[in-house]
């Protein structure tokens, strides 16, 4: 019997084990990206905050946040398991990158909210929201839309932002006031929308993009249906919308017609939205590869391999494109040659790893020569590009 | 090692699972592939079964010769040792042969659990680590991301209408009332008795907390087992005591 009960008690606790192995996995941390506005940073972190930096400050070495337009706004959401006793709180995730809008910034969490914020009112530590400062929650009440994990788009006087419920949402940037709401357009709808003139395109997972009227939401006659799901936010070029599918193909669709303009075919996911620029689209791949292809008919012109995925999508730093894999390595590549040069870490303890010891979902962006990248330990670091070399790595939380 | 578990066990059943939806019609797609699944894992899986199910009734059988024997040399461990080795050696049984079979299936099923939370893909994360693990295969590839819905269920969501909840805990229980054999000890009794309600009441709020999927699996497995123990043991087994397990055991003396 003795032995019985221990072989119950070793299988369940190998059992109860996995089962957390599990039900950690499935936890949503976030991967907010970073964005900048008036040499400002705002990003949101891991632990649920959205926080604005001011690199100069984080130079200087000032305490955190400084009076130099640094500030933290904590994000929370009642607990929602069924086990938690009392009112508890939970930190929210954040997914997508802030938006600047005018003067004030713009961000949709994973708990299906969508937060304006003053800096100016978050500087003075008043209240959130202040709505004398322009700042709102939608919705008002304590009722979510699906999670959002894409960024929201500014269309005039109009953000729009996708959420997981499978809707765009439309609200009015001075109130938070719901213009319009979409038809339902897929499962489920983990994308940024991307805008031209009065109309916004939308990928979902059931492969198709939808174009609706900026207006009043509705669905415009043009539907493109291709075989398999989009993965990609969609990025638009002159009349030509690029997104990455799941059949591991980046399709290019010029708006308008019902056949790709061409399909390039990957070893994996197209995961992060290309960059397009000057008849290139550059597009980084889950397969550890860069991609150039020329827009007009999807003719590689050179390949990367930085050996790591990259699920970040790449940015335009000058005459460079700078590549940040998964793992952490930080590439400069020549966007004409297609060679690329990694950025080693000149710290004797650190060699042979990554720069960034740690993984990288999130979006990035620079400043002058300066890329700022958010990592998943909850760190903000700063890459010179020009001088190849991390300059700063700034805890988070 | 954990490349190791992926290429072999994991990596093969995410996939098959996917191609499998594929084929599948659209509205049920996923929760029937998590069936069948658990189907043709189980069937695979019937030789251990049903030699796992042999020795532990054997063993049952030999209860009562084990616990007259308890009596009588209770305060003599060593001899009772020596006595009961002797039994099992007679009776051609090996007293942890029931557990080896178990331990052998266990990386199956968590494999298949595994691969079920993964093709899910419930947050954004798990999509992306999701790419690691499939082949280049088309099928696999349109299969995703797979319909979270089946019956009144969420997939990718815990089920709170509590009806899952039940139907894990009923049938765990169930299964586990079909092969526990009442004991005379009541101190073996009491435990018995523990162990019948702990793990469908624990399994019945694991449901509570887990997409919907995962209990799914719990659900089809606890069927299947109870089929398989109807057929193999020929009834209920120890459901119907006290005169058939009653019965067991006078048969036993």
């Amino acid at each position: 019997m003795k032995v019985r009960i221990l072989a119950f008690l070793s299988i369940f606790c190998f059992l109860a084990l996995s089962i957390s192995g599990c039900m950690s996995s499935a936890k949503p941390q976030g991967y907010s990206g970073v964005t900048s506005h008036d040499g400002i940073l705002y990003l949101g972190s891991v632990d649920g905050k959205i926080m604005a930096v001011n690199p100069s400050a984080r130079n200087q070495g000032l305490s955190f946040p400084s009076s130099n337009g640094e500030w933290s706004l904590p994000i929370t959401t009642p607990s929602k398991s069924i086990l938690s006793c009392g009112s508890s709180s939970t930190p929210v995730s954040i997914y997508g990158t802030p938006v600047a809008v005018g003067d004030l910034i713009c961000i949709g969490t994973y708990s299906g909210k969508v937060l304006m914020i003053n800096p100016s009112a978050r500087n003075q530590d008043l209240p959130f929201p202040h709505m004398r400062s322009g700042e709102w929650i939608y919705p008002r009440t304590d009722d979510t839309i699906g999670p959002i994990v894409g960024s929201p788009v500014v269309v005039n006087d109009t953000i729009c932002v996708c959420s997981s419920d499978g809707r765009v949402y439309a609200l009015d940037i001075t109130y938070g006031d719901e213009k319009w709401i979409s038809a339902p357009l897929g499962d489920k709808l983990w994308t940024t929308p991307v805008v031209k003139e009065e109309t916004v395109y939308v990928s979902t997972f059931d492969g198709h993009i939808y174009a609706l009227s900026a207006k009043n939401g509705d669905l415009l006659s043009w539907v493109f249906e291709a075989a398999t799901g989009f993965v990609s936010s969609p990025v638009l070029y002159e009349d030509t919308v690029f997104v990455g599918a799941l059949d591991r193909k980046l399709y290019a669709v010029k708006i308008g017609d019902n056949k790709p303009l061409w399909e390039f075919l990957g070893d994996n996911w197209f995961w992060a939205a290309p960059v397009v620029d000057d008849g290139i689209v550059y597009a980084g791949c889950l397969d550890g590869k860069v991609y150039a292809l020329n827009t007009e008919r999807g003719k590689e012109l050179w390949q990367f391999d930085a050996g790591g995925r990259i699920v970040s999508s790449p940015i335009l730093v000058g005459d460079s494109l700078v590549v940040v894999t998964e793992p952490g390595n930080v590439f400069v590549v020549n966007l004409k040659t297609g060679s690329g040069e990694g950025i080693k870490n000149t710290d004797d303890s650190q060699k042979g790893k990554p720069l960034i010891d740690a993984r990288i979902q999130s979006s990035f962006c620079a400043l002058d020569s300066i890329v700022y990248i958010r990592a998943q330990d909850n760190c903000l670091y700063s890459v010179d590009v020009a001088k190849r070399e991390l300059k700063l790595k700034f805890p988070l939380a | 090692m954990a490349d190791l578990w992926s290429l072999i066990i994991l990596d093969p059943m995410i996939n098959g699972m996917l191609a499998l939806s594929s084929v599948l019609p659209r509205e049920t797609q996923f929760g029937l592939a998590i069936i069948i699944l658990t189907v043709v894992v189980r069937l695979l899986s019937t030789p251990l079964v049903l030699r796992q199910l042999k020795s532990t009734k054997a063993m049952q059988d030999m209860q009562p010769k084990l616990q007259e024997m308890q009596k009588k040399y209770g305060k003599n461990k060593q001899k009772l040792q020596q006595e009961m080795m002797k039994v099992y050696k007679e009776a051609g049984v090996n007293p942890v042969g029931c557990m080896w079979p178990m331990l052998v299936q266990f990386p199956i099923w968590i494999a298949l659990y595994q691969s079920i939370m993964k093709a899910l893909a419930t947050t954004p994360e798990n999509l992306l680590d999701l790419s690691r693990h499939l082949y280049a295969w088309e099928t696999v590839n349109q299969a995703i991301p797979v319909n979270n819905h089946f019956l009144w269920l969420n997939l990718g969501q815990p089920d709170h209408t509590m009806i899952l909840a039940i139907l894990v805990g009923g049938t765990m229980w169930l299964q586990q009332k079909m092969t526990t054999a009442p004991s005379i000890d009541p101190k073996q009794q009491s435990t018995s008795k523990m162990m019948l309600f702990m793990m469908p009441l624990m399994f019945g709020m694991f449901t509570l907390m887990f997409p919907s999927g995962l209990p799914l699996f719990w659900l089809a497995s606890n069927v299947i087992g109870i089929a398989t123990q109807y057929f193999v043991t020929g009834g209920w087994g120890y459901l119907k005591p006290p005169s058939s397990a009653h019965s067991l055991l006078v048969r036993g003396r």
